[in-house]
């Protein structure tokens, strides 16, 4: 009897240890969650009930207030809108890029690790310093794109000015700087799979290209799906490029501006926190509308084993 | 202690006055450069976190929401009284004003004042035959002669205006006709004012005319760069980038200042001052107080205007910062002085400027007529004045 007992003891004695390790290695995290991601959640949703003073004080509640003048705010519609483009436009360009390059740094060749750190640099040098330098190549008068545009008999192009490019102008900057991000996590999902496939494709007489959507495709559609919900979260967030690159003064300001950029104007610029609230906790619930669906359609097209 | 100020090119010279001060009463100071951009988004944070710094640059712009609490920004006025080094008539009295609370406490110290004035490529000048301009030059002559130096086959054009320069330029345009931007008593827009609106049509003029390059060469480019690079004669700068200007070889080779443009109610440069302002609730109120002083004192002020960091807020002893670049006409900004026009804010300026750089977008890139874009905007700016009430 007390044979048994001792070993009951010592399990629970491991699982107790167990428990309280478990606990210990993710309580770093999970502070971090707390104090900068949820807390900050439920003060923006609360804040946005009220009207905002400078400073944090002299706060009063407000009601719908906020939300009503939201939904009356064309430019926050408009916003949505500018939002939701750089989003189509950037997430399955930089996906689709990112998976070929990926692709093909998988394969064996010369100077692979350092054609996958060139690829990844874009991501590690910081936002605004290559803000600086597309502005310049985007620069209508001095810019690098119009000056081979001119030097080839073409009319130069405003990039960042005219309205009805300069937000495809922002994503192509976007994709550039986010294919080598996406490329490391596709890179990680192709050495998952096993070899053994392309030799069994090869002798059934398989080409590349039935290869590729046949194999590589449904087997790194975890990955796909991991990297399509975190870019289109990422690309819903656009600010910076924006702030750098647009900015006061520029006509294509209405037609570039994102949720974000609003957020940062009323919120910062203007002292008026409480209506910046609202314009977070509307791309907040856009974010997890596409979320949720992104979620139901994951069972149609990702393969988990 | 710890110094928060945004313009970088001013550091070099306010490093060499702090270190004065630092030799003579053994205190530190380390100066923090946050970019005008960032400076108010990082100084609101550290007010509510507590986390200020102990002295730092004040804005017209700025300073009601912070005077709008009394335990915010550290009140100086019985410092002043009891200071032998400050006295407050020595500093423009609309300056001094700017940084008073509405119960009249002395929040601030006048630091500099700036003015504006107009830089031209003289090489231009004499291309197109035009004498170089003087003081009597109105903004009729001013439209005319931005025709005759554009040039559009070789790519250059009279002047390069743009809703973000309103404080050099478009501004006192306004005021030089007898318009204003908003009332005395900052409870209405001067938009709809008929004055107001015949100054923004010369504006409108002067691109009707084609003497400005495209609106998105002038939105995507800053007004000193496309002077810099030769793509226009003339534009407007205030005296706060002179530091950044005089060091450019294409500015020193071609480049000269002369006075605003006259309007019928005369040159209206728009005039602001910065001031020196320390944390109520900082750990080093003292010797905040005493590099404050130390600062708005005639010594400081002077080594400030000779090191042609800027004009000195001091009255009197801004020839010395003439004498720093003896290369340009900087008497005219000194000028500039003698017609000077309070820069136009209210309690919250922000909220109606933000909308104000939006509509004029439409106005100056030709979108929309100037008199409807001003007229529109003068109903929603009563609007925002009505709500800061």
């Amino acid at each position: 009897m007390s044979k048994v007992n001792n070993k009951e003891k010592k399990l629970t004695n491991r699982r107790r240890a167990e428990f309280v390790w478990g606990w210990l290695f993710i309580l770093p995290t999970l502070v971090g969650l707390i104090i900068l991601n949820i807390i900050p959640i439920f003060q923006t949703v609360w804040q946005s009930f009220y009207k905002t003073g400078a400073f944090g004080r002299g706060y009063i509640f407000v009601g719908l207030d906020n939300y009503e003048r939201l939904f009356s705010d064309g430019a926050v519609w408009q916003a949505l809108i500018n939002t939701l483009k750089y989003a189509i436009v950037e997430v399955p360009i930089s996906i689709a890029i990112a998976l070929i390059i990926a692709v093909m740094l998988n394969a064996k060749m010369q100077g692979r690790s350092a054609y996958r750190a060139i690829y990844f640099l874009p991501m590690v040098v910081a936002p605004a310093a290559t803000s600086m330098v597309w502005k310049w190549l985007f620069n209508t008068e001095f810019g690098l794109f119009n000056h081979v545009f001119k030097s080839i008999g073409l009319k130069p192009v405003a990039w960042l000015s005219n309205p009805g490019i300069a937000i495809y102008s922002l994503a192509a900057v976007g994709i550039w700087s986010v294919i080598g991000y996406n490329m490391v996590l596709f890179l990680a999902g192709l050495q998952e799979i096993p070899k053994d496939y392309y030799e069994a494709a090869q002798i059934d007489g398989a080409n590349v290209f039935q290869q590729f959507f046949k194999i590589t495709v449904p087997l790194i559609s975890p990955t796909m799906f991991f990297v399509l919900v975190t870019r289109v979260i990422g690309s819903m967030q656009i600010f910076d490029s924006i702030y750098m690159m647009i900015g006061t003064g520029s006509p294509a300001l209405k037609k570039t501006q994102s949720l974000v950029y609003l957020f940062y104007r009323y919120a910062f610029v203007e002292n008026n926190k409480g209506y910046g609230s609202a314009i977070v906790v509307l791309l907040l619930v856009v974010i997890m509308i596409i979320t949720i669906f992104q979620m139901i359609a994951q069972k149609k097209w990702v393969h988990y084993n | 202690m710890t110094v928060a100020i945004w313009d970088s090119n001013q550091e070099p010279g306010l490093k060499e006055i702090m270190d004065d001060f630092t030799k003579e009463t053994g205190i530190g100071v380390d100066i923090q450069v946050t970019p005008w951009g960032e400076y108010w988004t990082m100084l609101e944070a550290a007010t509510q976190g507590g986390e200020m710094p102990d002295v730092f640059w004040m804005h017209s712009d700025q300073i009601a929401t912070y005077a709008a609490y009394d335990d915010i920004l550290l009140d100086l006025t019985d410092k002043i009284e009891r200071s032998d080094k400050i006295d407050l008539a020595n500093y423009p009295e609309n300056l001094v004003n700017i940084y008073q609370n509405e119960k009249g406490a002395q929040l601030g110290i006048p630091k500099d004042i700036d003015t504006c004035a107009v830089w031209y490529n003289k090489k231009m000048f004499d291309e197109a035959g035009i004498p170089y301009p003087t003081a009597d030059w109105t903004w009729e002559d001013f439209r005319e002669i931005a025709k005759k130096l554009t040039n559009k086959e070789k790519g250059q054009y009279g002047v390069t205006i743009k809703p973000g320069s309103y404080q050099e330029s478009w501004y006192s345009t306004i005021y030089a006709y007898g318009g204003e931007v908003i009332s005395e008593d900052k409870k209405t827009s001067g938009f709809d004012n008929p004055k107001t609106i015949e100054a923004m049509q010369l504006i409108e003029g002067i691109i009707k005319d084609g003497s400005m390059p495209e609106y998105s060469v002038v939105a995507e480019n800053g007004t000193d760069a496309l002077m810099e690079a030769g793509t226009v004669a003339m534009s407007f700068q205030g005296s706060w980038m002179i530091p950044e200007l005089v060091k450019n070889d294409f500015v020193k080779e071609n480049c000269d200042i002369a006075p605003l443009p006259k309007g019928p109610n005369g040159t209206k440069s728009i005039s602001n001052g910065l001031g020196w302002t320390a944390s109520a609730k900082g750990a080093h109120t003292e010797e905040a107080w005493k590099l404050i002083e130390y600062l708005g004192s005639k010594e400081a002020q002077t080594k400030q205007a000779e090191l042609g960091v800027t004009m000195a807020a001091y009255k009197g002893v801004s020839d010395n910062w003439k004498n720093a670049q003896p290369n340009f006409n900087m008497q005219a900004y000194l000028d500039m002085l003698e017609d000077a026009q309070a820069y136009p804010s209210s309690k919250n300026t922000q909220v109606w400027y933000q909308v104000l750089m939006e509509r004029m977008v439409d106005g100056f890139s030709g979108a929309k007529p100037m008199d409807k874009v001003c007229k529109d905007f003068a109903v929603e700016m009563n609007q925002f004045l009505a709500e800061e009430q």
